[in-house]
């Protein structure tokens, strides 16, 4: 998988033809390319790259979803600099994506890096790690928020008996909300991104390790010079994965707070949701989202364009 | 990603509308039709919404050539599929209207047929909650068949147990008091005095109602007194507070019908829901309602509640009998087959209230029948294309107040500029 957004993809034009080849012939291999893709691709281009389209479109525009849109010009856009609530789900959203990306990774490495022994029962220990992804949301969301009930939660009991004397509030507190949620999702994804670290990790050579125990170096040592080289790739696609998924987040914020107390955990998927659907606002609605598009798609590529730099050195 | 799903959601509902619209070229009857007519009508969750197909029958059986095709839509997405199903010239006859701003919208468009004449004659003139649906030049496009208002339940062997004399018209400074004596115990086992439901009309909409307030109107100071006794219930133990009944998701019908809590605010379709638990044999609680509170000096009894409509699609394909039906639900035979499931119909009369208080499980007392006759009912949140907004930044500094995390005056100031500021 990693090879997929690592690799430059095979340019068509790079597929060497013959001269020789009869033209007709080669129009009929592109005809049957084209009829293997196009299922999929019809898929794709009805239920996602049509809306994606018309939305860009939208967000130019004044539409309640039933009426004739209007067009506006930049007004959805000069809304939006003076939308106090937008803003506060912009910021929330950042928040989220600072605190969940670096964590699942530390957690999915940290992870990978215990159960990638030959021990007993690591089969066991593998699944229960990925339990939580299969879990539905609505459930997570649900079972933590009792967990972190600030009187009867585990949680705070577990504080309280390592001697906190003021544990926090945790989802009932504006401070404390937005970690609760963080602590929450980086537990359901963590398993999925290990099983990422895990195949990373499966697919270094053990002769590099044997080469560098030889050459003297510690565990420590070749943890840095051997294991963290070799993940690389693996790091990078779920860097990339972890922060389109970030700013992205909408069920578990909706059921576990539901972007309260206030506006503590509201973020900019649930204020689209909000404008778009609740309030029939799509134009609106379709601008904030292309600001969101924006902000994810400047994210990947200056995150591509850094592992490039990293690789040709 | 979201972005694909709204506008997958907007494909969703132009296809969903599609085959609507194409049954809606079916037949082009006129008015005066003679022969067997199949009436359809919009309705929510069908199965656990017993009033409809009690009305159903009953009209069935008054009107034998007439048969009616609900068309059964999920509760929560029923404004939604509504709306669609008009935009796209759908001709169900009969549109059922869940709540006030939706119906206005769906007037204002021209959407719905004027009924001026059933509401301005005869019993239509007397349903309570009929305000709410006048439209601009005194026109009515819907009619109440149901109007729920809210009233203050209590547990009377809870009351009996600490010793307190059944609730009647109580302030609140006189409530409070009493939802503190009613605490008692602790922990799991803990029995409060109150619980008041994190809705925020259970402070906002009952202050509203009680001062005069206008909750659209960008000057929330009203609301101070009725947040005070909000907060001091919380801080004094004598309710659940705030943060745990939303992290826990609690539902005031547990907490009432197990015997949690000894008085509860709610609305009157609570009844309907007791009764058929009881029946059910899941709760076996003794319950009597009075009163909402009220404010110290007011001689009157206010609160606040919704009603629920029924209106005439302008493409309705038979829309003598969409009329009639309706004449038929908001009249004396309608109420009578709501009552009969314990739901309380926008028509009130003597012998509805004596036939609603003589269904089984019901209380008998004189206090809970008086109760039941609030002086005056006032819309829970007044109709604008504003509303849906102002909603949600009053429900925002409404968990702040109750959480804590904000000063009450900071809040009613920041609801007020938020108001000003952000809704336009």
């Amino acid at each position: 998988m990693s090879d997929l957004l690592t690799a430059a993809p095979p340019r068509a034009e790079a597929a060497p033809s013959p001269p020789s080849a009869h033209p007709r012939r080669r129009w009929r291999t592109t005809l049957v390319g084209w009829s293997f893709i196009l299922p999929n691709f019809l898929g794709f281009a009805v239920l996602t790259l049509a809306p994606v389209i018309t939305a860009f479109a939208l967000s130019f525009m004044d539409w309640d979803a039933f009426s004739t849109p209007e067009w506006t010009g930049l007004k959805n856009f000069q809304r939006l600099l003076r939308d106090e609530s937008t803003k506060v789900a912009l910021k929330n959203t950042v928040y989220y994506a600072l605190g969940h990306v670096p964590l699942t990774m530390l957690a999915a490495l940290g992870l990978a890096l215990l159960l990638n022994r030959r021990i007993g029962g690591v089969g066991f220990f593998r699944a229960a790690a990925f339990f939580p992804y299969i879990t539905s949301m609505v459930a997570v969301a649900i079972v933590w928020n009792m967990l972190f009930h600030p009187e009867f939660g585990p949680v705070n009991q577990l504080l309280h008996v390592i001697g906190v004397t003021d544990a926090p509030g945790w989802t009932t507190t504006t401070a404390w909300a937005m970690p609760a949620v963080i602590v929450t999702s980086v537990w359901r994804d963590m398993g999925y991104y290990m099983v990422l670290y895990l195949a990373g990790l499966q697919a270094i050579p053990q002769e590099y390790y044997e080469a560098a125990k030889v050459d003297g170096a510690n565990a420590w040592q070749r943890f840095r010079a051997v294991t963290l080289p070799g993940l690389r790739p693996v790091t990078f696609l779920v860097l990339i994965l972890l922060t389109v998924q970030s700013f992205k987040v909408f069920d578990l914020i909706v059921v576990m707070t539901d972007g309260g107390p206030g506006r503590a955990t509201l973020v900019l998927s649930q204020q689209i949701y909000r404008i778009g659907i609740v309030e029939g606002e799509f134009g609106y609605a379709s601008a904030i989202s292309l600001v969101l598009f924006l902000l994810v798609l400047i994210l990947t590529v200056a995150q591509f364009w850094f592992n490039n730099r990293r690789e040709r050195r | 990603m979201i972005r694909r799903r709204m506008l997958a959601a907007v494909g969703v509902v132009l296809a969903a509308a599609l085959p609507l619209a194409a049954c809606g070229s079916g037949g082009d009857e006129t008015s005066a039709e003679s022969g067997p007519v199949t009436l359809t009508v919009s309705v929510w969750n069908l199965k656990d919404t017993p009033e409809f197909q009690a009305l159903f029958d009953a009209f069935q059986k008054a009107n034998p050539d007439i048969t009616i095709k609900p068309v059964d839509i999920l509760a929560a997405d029923y404004p939604t599929k509504v709306t669609t199903m008009l935009a796209a010239g759908d001709s169900t006859d009969v549109i059922t209207m869940k709540n006030v701003t939706d119906y206005a919208r769906y007037a204002s468009r021209g959407q719905l047929k004027d009924i001026t004449s059933l509401a301005t004659t005869g019993d239509g003139a007397k349903l309570a909650g009929l305000d709410a649906f006048k439209q601009e030049g005194g026109k009515y496009y819907a009619l109440p068949y149901r109007q729920d208002f809210w009233v203050l339940y209590y547990n009377k062997k809870l009351f009996d147990a600490a010793k307190q004399p059944y609730p009647g018209n109580l302030t609140w400074d006189q409530y409070a008091d009493l939802a503190k004596k009613l605490t008692s115990g602790s922990g799991q086992s803990k029995v409060y005095g109150t619980y008041q439901h994190t809705w925020r009309s259970v402070v906002q909409a009952i202050s509203a109602a009680q001062t005069g307030g206008d909750q659209l109107g960008g000057d929330y100071s009203f609301f101070a007194d009725q947040y005070k006794t909000a907060l001091a219930l919380q801080d004094a133990g004598a309710t659940l507070d705030f943060g745990t009944a939303v992290t826990q998701k609690t539902g005031y019908a547990s907490m009432f019908e197990t015997g949690k809590t000894a008085m509860l605010p709610m609305g009157t379709w609570f009844i309907a829901k007791i009764l058929a638990d009881k029946k059910a044999g899941s709760t076996d609680v003794d319950w009597g309602i009075a009163p909402m509170p009220q404010r110290t000096g007011s001689d009157k009894v206010t609160t606040f509640g919704s009603p629920t409509a029924f209106a005439v699609n302008k493409n309705a394909k038979h829309a003598a009998a969409a009329q009639k039906f309706i004449e038929f639900a908001t009249g004396a035979q309608g109420a009578a087959a709501i009552t009969a499931v314990g739901v309380v119909p926008a028509l009130r009369t003597d012998e509805m209230r004596t036939a609603y208080f003589g269904l089984t499980g019901m209380p008998t007392d004189d206090g809970s029948k008086k109760a039941f006759a609030p002086d005056i009912v006032n819309l829970e949140m007044p109709v604008s294309d504003k509303t849906s907004k102002i909603d949600t930044i009053l429900n925002e500094e409404h968990q702040l107040i109750m959480t804590k995390q904000k000063a009450l005056d900071a809040a009613i100031a920041e609801m007020g500029s938020r108001v000003k500021n952000e809704v336009n």
